[in-house]
């Protein structure tokens, strides 16, 4: 695992590349000469021409013009943060983007990078995940150049009691982000799974480090099947699972994604900051797949089988049962019974 | 007697303050015994231990990172109680199939995973604030835990 001051390193020349990229954006199909760039950057030509290399060697066409300059000609679907930072508009979400060809897991990489104190708001994002994973230590498919794996590290100045509310939080943005990138509506399954149809899209998982007043920061993983093909899907799957490409049958930006993501994730964060959680629960309540049908729940060691009547102040899923009982569901498997 | 009644029995006897109790009949003899072995020899500080089942005495490395404080009270003569800082589901290993993270009697260092509490979705790893020795292990696997409620007893080393 690279230490933080290689990832601190990695981050500088990221930013490099990301502001040539801008450059040669700016006015586009033009020409800028490397001159022109190494003065608006502060580096050598050389400095200029290393950048534009290592733009080229992950995908990027650069047409390089004898003594005029350089031209972009074609950008490809790369997470890198330049891409994804290009005309994203937000104030506190994705504001520092960190970047991994691949890393073992983005929760792991977030918790490290948030143990040593950085900023709320910083997405580390990844092309590949080694050991993607969800509850209960279960692995989460996270092949290399299809799909979205990211976390969001945020450090909301809440009780730690009310936390879970950010589950819910992150569940809304992915399913806005999906609506705004796809012709496709998901549906939300308790508490943060994203459905189409019935199929999986999207899995969530949060992790918390915290003391009994105060939270130091969460990380809100975010993983998202954008492009994959069925035969990218093991077989053993717990349910059915589909990716938007195959549900809406067409390929998805993932730039364009994440800046959906981000830019949702953005609003509602602030929204939940200044005006508090109410908004998002109705929302979540709105798209939600369970309310008023008939479950099946696993918690606790246990099975309850009820109506989902809605959710409590904190989230937890209430399970109107034959019995008359109420269960109060905060961590479980919910299946749809009807 | 069934199961349903000796089951509605000990919850009957749980929500009294009677630590043991003794029911004979002809055809069967009850007893319900209260508490961990540690409850009941409450006054004698740490000699029991010498008596735990201790399978797992291995010194586990700290990690290399700032764990989060948690609450750690002093708690009677007995030790330090570790408590829940969420209501949560607790969860004593990694995954079901998954060994403990720690069982009683094992000395863990500073930083050492406890257990993990999920509420929807959220983990909050609970993380040993200091080296300590695990006297009482609170809850069992996959139970409900409510804000405040103590999860370990340990023995600060």
């Amino acid at each position: 695992m690279k230490d933080f001051a290689e990832q601190t390193a990695a981050a500088a020349a990221q930013s490099f590349n990301q502001k040539i990229i801008e450059l040669l954006r700016k006015d586009s199909g033009g020409i800028i000469s490397g001159e022109e760039l190494g003065r608006a950057l502060n580096i050598s030509r050389t400095a200029v021409w290393k950048h534009i290399k290592a733009l080229k060697g992950v995908g990027y066409q650069i047409e390089a013009l004898p003594s005029r300059g350089y031209r972009l000609l074609f950008t490809p679907d790369l997470l890198i943060p330049s891409e994804i930072a290009a005309g994203l508009a937000t104030t506190r979400i994705a504001r520092k983007i960190i970047y991994f060809k691949e890393t073992d897991s983005t929760n792991l990489a977030a918790f490290r990078l948030a143990e040593q104190g950085i900023e709320e708001g910083t997405v580390i994002i990844a092309d590949e995940q080694k050991q993607g994973r969800g509850r209960m230590g279960r692995h989460w498919e996270s092949p290399q150049g299809t799909n979205i794996y990211c976390s969001i590290i945020i450090r909301p100045p809440i009780s730690p009691v009310k936390a879970p509310q950010l589950t819910f939080l992150s569940a809304v943005a992915v399913a806005r982000a999906i609506e705004a990138t796809t012709p496709l509506h998901p549906a939300i399954k308790w508490p943060n799974d994203l459905l189409i149809g019935s199929k999986k899209v999207a899995g969530l998982l949060n992790e918390i480090n915290a003391e009994t007043e105060k939270i130091h920061f969460i990380v809100l993983g975010i993983g998202v099947n954008i492009n994959m093909r069925r035969e990218q899907f093991p077989d053993d799957l717990r349910h059915p699972a589909s990716s938007l490409l195959l549900e809406g049958n067409s390929p998805v930006n993932r730039v364009e994604f994440a800046r959906a993501l981000f830019t949702a994730f953005d609003t509602l964060y602030d929204d939940y900051l200044t005006k508090g959680y109410d908004m998002i629960r109705e929302e979540w309540l709105s798209r939600s797949m369970v309310s008023g049908r008939k479950v099946s729940v696993a918690f606790e060691g246990k099975v309850a089988v009820g109506v989902a009547t809605g959710i409590d102040e904190y989230g937890a899923l209430l399970v109107q049962q034959k019995n008359g009982e109420t269960a109060r569901v905060l961590a479980g498997d919910v299946s749809l019974v009807d | 007697m069934d199961l349903k009644d000796i089951k509605s029995l000990i919850k009957f006897v749980t929500e009294t303050d009677i630590t043991e109790f003794e029911l004979e009949n002809p055809d069967e003899k009850i007893r319900i015994k209260r508490g961990s072995f540690h409850d009941q020899t409450n006054n004698q500080l740490f000699q029991p231990l010498m008596q735990y089942n201790t399978p797992t005495r291995t010194e586990v490395p700290a990690l290399p990172t700032e764990s989060p404080s948690l609450p750690a009270t002093l708690a009677h003569d007995e030790g330090f109680t570790i408590t829940s800082p969420i209501v949560g589901t607790l969860y004593r290993s990694p995954a079901p199939d998954a060994p403990p993270y720690v069982e009683v009697g094992q000395i863990v260092e500073k930083g050492h995973v406890l257990c993990i509490i999920e509420a929807m979705k959220l983990m909050n790893e609970i993380e040993a604030e200091f080296r300590c020795r695990i006297l009482r292990i609170s809850k069992e696997n996959a139970q409900p835990v409510e804000f405040g409620e103590t999860l370990f007893v340990v023995e600060k080393m």
